[in-house]
């Protein structure tokens, strides 16, 4: 077909040519004969684009060799695009259009073929299995000779713009550059496919290195079309044709900027939130990274949900989709505690914790400003009401030493308890949600709410996380981590008795206002923590059962608290002071399902660290919002409202019991 | 050291070949070229298409495994979850962002564990059990809830297409 229509081409030229010598005799009329003849000149264009045509195919020969039938589509796609670009641009440059301006943009039309060509082909070397010497020579110096044409021709460019003010050569300058910014792309492309192929082992970091060239060079491109846009509006119209490239750059930039986000994102989680899988562990798995098939020597990492991946395949993984490949665990969802939450997945709890701590990274603030503030407004006022501390501390050590807080009520109330260990929080909360304006307590409405829940009775707390337990998967170490519970519980259940005490002190001691007794009140209190202790101990209390469901569906009250609290903050005395006081409840039992989780894992594994950061998170959403809410109402609390809102809490812990199925990570993740 | 798709492409290519699963050829149709796979499916035993071996083709991404391969039957196919051109619907092949039916589940879809074995493996099983919800072939659907032999007769005759025996 092509050879027919170059040689009926051919057979044409000859014929005009014959013709013009067979009339004319002399060389000089001959050509002057022809330029005159519209029918003629027609013919010798169309010789010309058969000519360079062909010379096109020579040199696909010499750089190419053969196409594959992909190449020879994706071309004969984006040609055809770009030839209708160039007639519309013709229709911008209408007053100059001769034969000359049409050799321009055939030249260009020429260049650029080429370029997708190359692209085309260094693209292919990451999926060809050989490649000789050959194709690197032709690579390289195709590359070679297309920046050094695009580089010229962009000089020329420039310097008759410079000379000639701005003519067509400004649309030749601005696709010269364009095609050079496409030449160092592949360029670089090239150097980075070429160099991982010299090694044997796959280089890491070069989907990296590929997606920030990708990031730069799409700027740049961006840049350029946006700057011609512009200064082709003012001189000449709207260039319409370079609008479809310009759309596809942008939307190119847009996605390599997403991807250089979504892939730091990855790289940071991967390197602070998940740790690298031990030697053992991967002696236990079958040691392949079931993504790429391959063995894992080094550089894997264990994510929450216990599968094993290398850190490269995993971080390409999470730039697209932040799920476990294997067990689909969307891993932002649970950021902070995820390190522990799974490999005993308790979910009931250890599900709520998680939640919790990603509702706490939802909303980053900045903790190093946050810190101090805490630590002024809790150092000027907590020293009084010591039993404040313990609930948090205990499970928040990092954070209340960072603060420096005495905490050692902790270790005073528990009375007996034997205090159990609690791993350091890592040093960087990197996510506390509420702004630190809110943060200065008065002490007592925070406490106050500890006083309400009723102290979960531990038989019937136990039968049913038991039951819980064996609904959520047959665990060995159930009963150790049912003892730790329990224990748990008790200390809790002292802190908060403690806490309680002390409340009701303060409290008192405020309502006699006009009677300013200070002192007396910290001593009062003192003494009769102990007394309150058992007090609390033996009040009637609503189920075990509902305290438990409370620590699931904590998340959900805690948000629906919140809610109140915003709805209603005029009704001082009553509306607001009642969703601090469920909040508190929720900390508590919060509080009490991240410990025992974190401590159940500190036995087991080696991911207590972030488990403990997430406690941290919790409970320190759970002060700031308590502080924000009641610092409204500190003014002026009374004793009757406090039995009335026991009331209401009582009730409200019933109300929960009745919706409390273990349905757990959904629920909790569904709330935030 | 080649790039890591082609180096998966050729990891699942020799598992294919040391360990094949029962009634499923698969290979690249060059080794120039590792994606673009073409496949020979046996038709389940007890269901229409017994008897039956359909040629598929198989298109891999470059970024495969990240991304899904496309499959498309070269033969002529008559099947709820088939297009009219070939191509195949089922939710292992939807990466998780879309969903061009509706109704998949996410654990359904695209993850990089899954392989050309599961791929295939889905592939007969749709074969054997049809997803009427899904409406890749509308007809075919509604033939197959409503007019069973029907259905069961036009898969007979493909069957013997296939085989290159005259129906």
């Amino acid at each position: 077909m092509q050879i027919l229509l170059s040689s009926v081409c051919l057979a044409l030229t000859s014929i005009v040519i014959g013709n013009a010598y067979y009339q004319k005799k002399q060389f000089y009329p001959a050509v002057v004969y022809i330029t005159k003849s519209n029918a003629s000149m027609a013919v010798i264009y169309i010789q010309f684009f058969v000519i360079v045509f062909m010379f096109g195919k020579l040199l696909r020969k010499i750089f190419l060799g053969t196409l594959r039938a992909a190449e020879f589509e994706h071309l004969l796609e984006r040609f055809w695009y770009a030839l209708t670009e160039t007639c519309l641009a013709f229709t911008v440059f209408r007053d100059d259009f001769n034969p000359r301006f049409v050799a321009l943009f055939t030249v260009l039309l020429f260049l650029k073929s080429f370029h997708w060509l190359a692209e085309e082909r260094v693209d292919f070397m990451e999926r060809s299995p050989v490649l000789g010497w050959l194709f690197h020579i032709r690579v390289a110096s195709l590359l070679g000779v297309l920046g050094i044409l695009d580089y010229f021709l962009l000089m020329h460019a420039y310097n008759s713009t410079l000379v000639r003010g701005p003519t067509v050569q400004l649309v030749f300058g601005f696709e010269y550059a364009i095609l050079l910014t496409v030449v160092a792309s592949t360029a670089i492309k090239y150097v980075l496919h070429a160099a991982e192929m010299r090694t044997d082992v796959p280089w890491e970091n070069k989907a990296v290195f590929l997606l920030y060239t990708e990031l730069v060079i799409g700027l740049i491109k961006v840049i350029l079309y946006v700057l011609f846009v512009f200064i082709m509006a003012k001189i000449y119209a709207l260039p319409m044709f370079v609008f479809r490239p310009m759309f596809f750059t942008i939307r190119n930039f847009k996605k390599a900027l997403i991807d250089v986000i979504m892939s730091r994102r990855a790289i940071r989680n991967m390197n602070t939130l998940y740790p690298d899988a031990t030697p053992e562990e991967l002696r236990l798995s079958d040691n392949i990274c079931i993504i790429c098939r391959e063995d894992m020597i080094n550089h894997s990492k264990k994510l929450p949900c216990g599968h094993i991946f290398h850190t490269t395949c995993l971080r390409s993984w999470f730039q697209r989709q932040q799920t476990c490949p294997t067990c689909r665990l969307n891993i932002l969802r649970t950021p902070n505690a995820n390190s522990t939450a799974i490999p005993r997945p308790e979910e009931g709890v250890g599900g709520g914790a998680a939640g919790q701590g990603a509702a706490a990274a939802a909303t980053p603030a900045p903790v190093a400003a946050a810190a101090p503030i805490r630590n002024q407004a809790n150092g000027a006022e907590i020293p009084r009401v010591d039993g404040a501390a313990p609930p948090n501390a205990a499970s928040v050590p990092g954070l209340f030493e960072n603060m420096g807080i005495g905490n050692a009520g902790s270790n005073n109330l528990p009375g007996g308890l034997p205090s159990i260990p609690t791993t350091a929080a890592p040093p960087n909360f990197p996510t506390l949600p509420l702004p630190p304006p809110f943060m200065i307590p008065p002490p007592f409405p925070f406490i106050a709410p500890y006083a309400v829940p009723p102290p979960p009775m531990p038989s019937d707390l136990s039968t049913l996380s038991d039951e819980e337990l064996k609904l959520l998967e047959g665990n060995e170490r159930r009963n150790v981590e049912e003892r730790i519970k329990l224990l748990r519980n008790i200390e809790l259940m002292l802190n908060a008795a403690g806490i309680l005490m002390n409340n009701y002190q303060i409290i008192t001691a405020r309502l006699q206002t006009t009677v300013p007794l200070p002192t007396e009140t910290v001593a009062s209190s003192n003494n009769t923590t102990n007394n309150t202790i058992n007090n609390t101990n033996e009040r009637p209390s609503t189920s075990a059962a509902a305290a438990a469901a409370l620590a699931e569906n904590q998340l959900h009250t805690s948000g629906t608290s919140n809610v109140a609290s915003v709805a209603k903050p005029t009704v001082l005395t009553e509306s607001s002071t009642h969703p601090p006081l469920q909040k508190h409840g929720d900390v508590t039992i919060e509080d009490l399902g991240g410990e025992e989780h974190e401590y159940g894992v500190t036995q087991g594994g080696d991911a207590a660290q972030v488990s403990a950061s997430s406690s941290v998170h919790t409970s320190g959403i759970e002060i700031c919002t308590d502080d924000k809410t009641t610092s409204v109402t500190a003014e002026q609390p009374e004793n009757t409202e406090l039995s009335e809102l026991r009331k209401r809490r009582l009730k409200f812990l019933e109300e929960n019991s009745k919706m409390s199925t273990p349905t757990t990570t959904t629920e909790n993740t569904s709330s935030d | 050291m080649a790039g890591s798709a082609l180096r998966r492409l050729m990891a699942e290519y020799k598992q294919l070949t040391l360990d094949p699963p029962e009634g499923i050829v698969a290979g690249p149709v060059s080794e120039d070229n590792f994606f673009e796979w073409e496949a020979l499916i046996a038709g389940p035993e007890g269901t229409c298409f017994e008897g039956g071996v359909f040629p598929a083709r198989l298109l891999f991404p470059p970024d495969y495994p990240l991304s899904p391969p496309k499959m498309k039957f070269t033969c002529d196919m008559f099947h709820p979850n088939i297009f009219a051109d070939g191509r195949v619907c089922i939710s292992i092949l939807h990466a998780p962002g879309d969903d061009p039916m509706g109704y998949e589940l996410s654990a359904e879809r695209w993850s990089p564990v899954q392989s050309v074995e599961k791929i295939l493996l889905s592939v007969v099983s749709m074969l054997a059990e049809p997803n009427a919800e899904s409406g890749a072939n509308v007809d075919a659907a509604i033939m197959w809830r409503e007019r069973r032999e029907e259905f069961n007769e036009i898969a007979k005759r493909l069957v013997r297409k296939t085989l290159g025996i005259p129906s």
